[in-house]
């Protein structure tokens, strides 16, 4: 899971947000389902056995009850099936709510993968020159975040070898946790402070701040955030001249299938399955080498 | 200058590329297009504010202690459901440090918490939220000191409203536009979060708010701030 997330941020961000975008505002199904496959191809080259299973169990009832339930909020369309309380349950509704819940699984998957490829030193590189008091405080609080949990755990301990709330039932661990909690405050506002004076002393805020990064913008990043920038500026043109409406009420209207929306979602397409079609290559270049040896 | 017309130009031409797109290319969805441009936008004048004003280093420092410690709060309560002191540690920041603090531990603890919980189009509608009840929050922050009670229906209240905000994010990421019906259906099906959000805040900031407050009292003796 290398080759995708080794890109510089920029081209990274952006092609996240406009996967989001797209995916999220651009009703047509074409779109969605080309979404909802590339999202999920380059999500399963991210995770493990375990994570994919739990995914799966998480997504198929969802979608399963979105589907379900879009025909309870909406009598819309020209198909009933059967009435409920004199309400009709419309086909048409069913077919909505199916791709409602594609539209939602594929935001769900871009999040995921975004989370885990967009990570924070990556987010703070981003931001952190246009608001650096911000990115300052995001950067010490992140720092911060693994060290309370370092010193909770050392006040657990403690708490523990002084046999203190140690019977294990509800009100000795609420207790417990408070204690632990409010010790964390104290303790943690002090080292603040005595971090804000060591810093001042060693001159903090005089003089311009540099930025450490480890990000260098390579030829490679620039072909990927032109292409990235390129099909989204023709997705929106098509999209803003109508080419790629959609609707599903009364019936669903037919799929446009002339040259321009069809390249439309070629151009979709290839911007969806390109961050798994990048991982697969090296995935393939990786065991081509290493069956060499 | 480089910057400052960096600046110039996003807003100049930022602000009307939202609102262009908006209309055209996303024009069937245009609801919930524009309640996420209008909570991503709500962020950026606090943000400017602040990074324009002169702040000591030890009170950006506080600011991160807190944030990281309703982030830590949110971490060991994430077993249990819609129950975390988040809100309630951003009301003491946004009560001792003032509106501004408030405004950014509320946005910043729901950017780094999900980090770990995982990042979506719904951060930036928590942002907002968490953002827009600190800052409320050190506006009220004298009264809020003085009287539990006070303090208390604060709580309450902010559990609540931020319970209506992200459902208004619930009902339209399904629809992509407003309508009333999924919006009804959204805040009675999230009763019981709405509650648990409500009960768990009003805990936790009496729990939470005198000890801290006395903390910080003698961390100000301590250090002649």
């Amino acid at each position: 899971m290398k080759a995708f997330s080794r890109l510089h941020p920029l081209p990274l961000f952006t092609y996240f947000i406009i996967m989001l975008l797209f995916s999220m505002f651009l009703r047509n199904p074409v779109i969605v389902a080309l979404s909802l496959l590339g999202g999920g191809a380059f999500a399963a080259t991210l995770t493990d056995k375990r994570e994919k299973l739990s995914d799966l169990k998480f997504y198929i009832p969802l979608s399963l009850l979105i589907t379900v339930t879009n025909p309870l909020y909406s009598h819309n369309g020209r198909t009933p099936l059967f009435f409920v309380n004199g309400n009709a349950f419309t086909l048409e509704a069913i077919e909505y709510g199916v791709f409602i819940a594609a539209m939602i699984i594929a935001v769900l998957l871009w999040s995921k993968s975004y989370s885990k490829i967009v990570t924070s030193d990556k987010f703070l590189y981003l931001f952190g020159r246009a608001a650096p008091k911000t990115a300052l405080i995001l950067s010490v609080a992140l720092r911060y975040v693994p060290i309370l949990k370092r010193q909770a755990e050392k006040t657990r301990a403690a708490q523990k070898t002084l046999g203190l709330y140690s019977t294990g039932s509800i009100a000795d661990n609420v207790v417990s946790g408070a204690k632990v909690y409010s010790s964390l405050v104290g303790w943690s506002i002090e080292n603040a402070v005595e971090t804000g004076r060591h810093m001042r002393s060693r001159g903090w805020g005089r003089g311009k701040r540099t930025c450490f990064s480890v990000f260098r913008f390579r030829a490679s990043d620039g072909v990927f955030l032109g292409f990235t920038l390129l099909a989204a500026v023709l997705l929106g043109l098509s999209a803003s001249r109508g080419l790629l409406a959609f609707s599903f009420y009364p019936t669903p209207t037919p799929l446009p299938v002339t040259a321009l929306p069809v390249a439309a979602y070629i151009c979709f397409g290839a911007l969806a399955f390109l961050p798994f079609l990048i991982e697969t290559e090296e995935n393939i270049r990786w065991n081509c080498l290493r069956s060499k040896i | 200058m480089n910057k400052k017309l960096l600046s110039y130009l996003i807003v100049l031409l930022g602000i009307p590329a939202v609102i262009v797109l908006g209309f055209t290319v996303f024009s069937e969805v245009k609801y919930i297009y524009i309640a996420l441009a209008v909570a991503a936008l709500s962020l950026v004048p606090f943000l400017i504010r602040f990074e324009k004003k002169d702040h000591s280093v030890t009170y950006l420092l506080l600011i991160a202690v807190f944030t990281a410690l309703s982030v830590i709060g949110r971490l060991a309560f994430s077993a249990v459901q819609a129950f975390k002191p988040v809100t309630a540690v951003v009301v003491i920041a946004a009560m001792y440090f003032g509106p501004e603090a408030g405004f950014l531990t509320g946005s910043l603890s729901a950017l780094l918490s999900n980090f770990y919980f995982g990042q979506g189009p719904w951060t930036v509608f928590q942002m907002a939220a968490w953002g827009l009840l600190g800052f409320l929050a050190g506006v009220l922050a004298e009264r809020l000191k003085k009287n539990l009670v006070l303090l208390s229906v604060y709580g309450a209240f902010s559990g609540v409203v931020y319970s209506l905000m992200m459902d208004v994010w619930h009902a339209m990421f399904e629809d992509g536009i407003f309508s009333w019906g999924r919006y009804v259906t959204s805040v009675t099906t999230s009763v019981w979060f709405t509650v648990m959000y409500a009960v768990s805040n009003v805990v936790f900031l009496l729990l939470l708010a005198r000890p801290i407050g006395k903390k910080l009292d003698r961390i100000k003796t301590k250090y002649g701030i």
